[in-house]
């Protein structure tokens, strides 16, 4: 199994009454409480904890793309992987992802993964998430009943630029191109593995497994509740009579090790918080633009990550102001009931512990998602620098090797860069 | 008419031919041809202004528009001029080209934009809180950013008169529940395609091809369109004939006060 270092790279300063006081932590959060001198040293220190990871072995590091998002930093994740590309010179890069519909056209895309492919020597994975409502429908302005359809054009562009030998036009509904011509080529050929992030879209699960790309789960609420989305999309590949090979999956958790488990938990309690009741208050308001989900999603009743966390968070605010109202307040505020530290352990949000009871939690949620790819997060919400850094090395020292070997023997990774072999095959890497 | 789809009697109890699917559609009434072209809420089946027009003596047809409650999924709709396209299509196949028209919300803007480039498939129109115009400094609120229930208290005053586009009906079979549920879905889509990210298209260019006479109504309350638009429509519209302030109404005035835009609508027709 591999493991991958994942950051969100959230912004560590937002005021401790921050869900009392404003609405949302996406989409309209108050630019006012942006502190740009914050923000230089969060991203170096950022930086750092993903250049740390890969000097400790972690099999790749990996971003994603949000926008007007104060728990993710990162609007432009091809900028990171930039900035990653010299540094971590024998990790693979994870772009999960490009959010393909915003770009225009999305052959920049293309180009940028190229480019990166190039200089890393084909250590790139390029994911293509439709991107969530937040990002895509109201920081972006996308149309919610055309995305999907948009999203789809984009990817095939994409491709279709990766490995035509020609240049060639593109007719399509929303791009239009006379010439498409890729200038620089990807390293890894015909392109580097292509991950698809979902968030519980049905038919996104039908077109993985049609396609043979890889379904990555990235949830928040760990692998308890991730279970039955993972179980949906091995169940589509069954159906196509394909075999159910666990690095066609991938999954995202919380994990937080330490020498003991009381010690985890003396260590985590705070930066959990930050970000469970902090980073996800998000106004419901903005989880379900109508058009967002297909008809076969909204028929099968399958709930997207952002959007239950935004449910949950207004179904605690709902019950706050209930409180509120019989104690006679006022003004409700826009604040929830807290989220305890201990459910998000009891529920598996987090995988907490010493390392071998970490060890056994990912072995359990390993085997029972069938995930060969797991993205994890070390660091998580406002957690210090130095508990980063001790988080990060003790999973790679302890737990990692214990599961690297899971599935490693019985099925092979045909989505992991192979751009060592094929430069050494053409004999050019440079030195 | 052909046939109704087993949903279509809890949302329009007929359909129409259109391109590879179906619209919905109502017909009420003897008499000279009105058409009624919905707002957001989709089309509401027999209502209040049918009805009344009906009894005014007008034999009214109601088409839903694609994707629509009681319409089929729209195909190959991905933008303003598909939309237009469409409705012109729609008016023909309705068998309502040169008829007087009450149109509402997004049908209201849809209208006005086929006027602008076929005048002659409308005869007088009135326009309820149309979509279409955008100013800076009163801008038009977002409908979708918001949660279900607060989106329901922006677009009628009397959150009942909604019912239907939030509700599940009472009668409804239980093996339906969910289909309703993706119509209803469906229908926001379709509403949210039409005025997403802004409502504004440059329609305001376009406004002086609208030579038709125009009556404006507008709710109020409407908490998605500002009631300081209608003048605003008044300003850019060549032939207004008439302009109506509903007290107790919101963004769609036809839902919350049918009976009085039936009368404004008679009088304009008459």
């Amino acid at each position: 199994m591999k493991s991958i270092f994942f950051h969100l790279m959230p912004y560590p300063e937002l005021p401790p009454d921050f869900p009392e006081q404003h609405r949302s932590v996406w989409v309209d959060i108050d630019p006012k409480l942006y502190d740009p001198t914050v923000g230089h040293q969060t991203y170096n220190a950022y930086l750092d904890q993903l250049e740390f990871a890969a000097q400790c072995g972690f099999d790749a590091v990996g971003i994603n793309e949000h926008h007007s998002n104060g728990y993710g930093l990162m609007p432009s994740p091809n900028i990171i992987a930039a900035a990653l590309s010299r540094n971590c010179p024998d990790t693979n890069i994870v772009v999960l992802g490009d959010s393909v519909a915003l770009y225009n056209p999305p052959l920049r895309v293309a180009e940028e993964i190229a480019m990166l492919d190039g200089i890393t020597g084909g250590r790139m994975i390029a994911g293509f998430p439709v991107g969530s409502p937040m990002d895509t429908i109201y920081a972006y302005g996308q149309n919610p009943a055309t995305l999907r359809e948009r999203y789809h054009e984009g990817v095939d562009l994409i491709r279709q630029a990766w490995t035509s030998d020609e240049v060639f036009s593109f007719n399509g509904n929303y791009n239009k191109l006379r010439y498409v011509n890729v200038w620089p080529r990807p390293v890894q050929q015909p392109h580097p593995p292509i991950w698809i992030p979902g968030g519980g879209s049905v038919d996104t699960w039908d077109w993985c497994a049609a396609e043979d790309l890889v379904y990555c789960y990235l949830s928040y609420f760990g692998y308890k509740a991730g279970l039955r989305t993972m179980q949906g999309f091995w169940k589509k590949v069954q159906e196509l009579g394909k075999e159910t090979n666990p690095f066609q999956g991938g999954f995202a958790q919380f994990i937080a090790v330490a020498d003991t488990e009381a010690e985890a938990w003396d260590l985590y309690r705070e930066p959990a918080e930050y970000f469970f009741n902090t980073c996800l208050h998000v106004y419901a308001g903005y989880a379900d633009p109508p058009g967002y989900k297909t008809p076969n999603t909204v028929r099968a009743g399958v709930e997207g990550m952002v959007e239950r966390a935004a449910r949950e968070a207004t179904a605690r605010r709902e019950a706050n102001a209930a409180d509120a109202a019989k104690a006679g307040a006022a003004k409700p505020s826009y604040g929830s009931k807290k989220l305890s530290f201990e459910d998000m352990v009891e529920k598996g949000y987090i995988i907490l512990g010493n390392p071998t009871q970490v060890t056994e939690q990912v072995h359990e949620l390993a085997t029972t998602m069938n995930v060969g790819h797991l993205m994890v997060f070390s660091h998580f919400g406002n957690m210090d620098p130095e508990l980063v850094k001790m988080n990060t090395e003790m999973y790679a020292t302890q737990v990692m090797p214990e599961v690297a070997g899971l599935f490693e023997d019985e099925y092979e990774d045909h989505w992991w860069p192979k751009g060592d072999q094929q430069l050494a095959a053409v004999g050019s890497r440079a030195q | 008419m052909s046939g109704a789809t087993p949903l279509a009697g809890h949302f329009a109890p007929g359909t129409l031919p259109f391109r590879d699917g179906h619209v919905g559609v109502v017909e009420l009434g003897e008499g000279p041809a009105v058409g009624y072209l919905h707002g957001m809420l989709g089309n509401p089946g027999v209502h209040g202004v049918l009805e009344e027009l009906a009894a005014a003596g007008h034999r009214v047809v109601a088409p839903s528009l694609p994707g629509f409650t009681g319409s089929s999924e729209p195909d190959g709709l991905r933008n303003l001029h598909d939309w237009v396209v469409a409705t012109s299509e729609i008016v023909d196949v309705a068998g309502l080209a040169g008829a007087p028209l009450v149109a509402s919300s997004v049908g209201a803007m849809l209208a006005l934009e086929v006027a602008a480039v076929r005048p002659e498939a409308f005869g007088p129109l009135v326009l309820i809180s149309p979509f279409g115009l955008w100013d800076d400094d009163d801008p038009v609120a977002d409908p979708f950013g918001t949660t279900l229930s607060v989106q329901r208290a922006m677009l009628t005053d009397d959150t009942e008169a909604s019912a239907a586009f939030f509700d599940d009906p009472a009668d409804l079979p239980a093996d339906m529940v969910v289909e309703h549920g993706v119509h209803r879905y469906l229908t926001r889509t379709a509403a949210a395609q039409l005025i997403w990210p802004l409502p504004e298209w440059g329609l305001a260019e376009r406004l002086h091809r609208v030579t038709n006479p125009v009556t404006l109504v507008h709710g109020a309350k409407d908490r998605i369109i500002p009631v300081s638009y209608l003048q605003r429509w008044a300003d850019a519209l060549p032939n207004v004939v008439g302009t109506h302030v509903l007290d107790d109404a919101g963004h769609q005035g036809d839902f919350d006060q049918p009976a009085q835009v039936a009368r404004i609508a008679a009088a304009a027709f008459a």
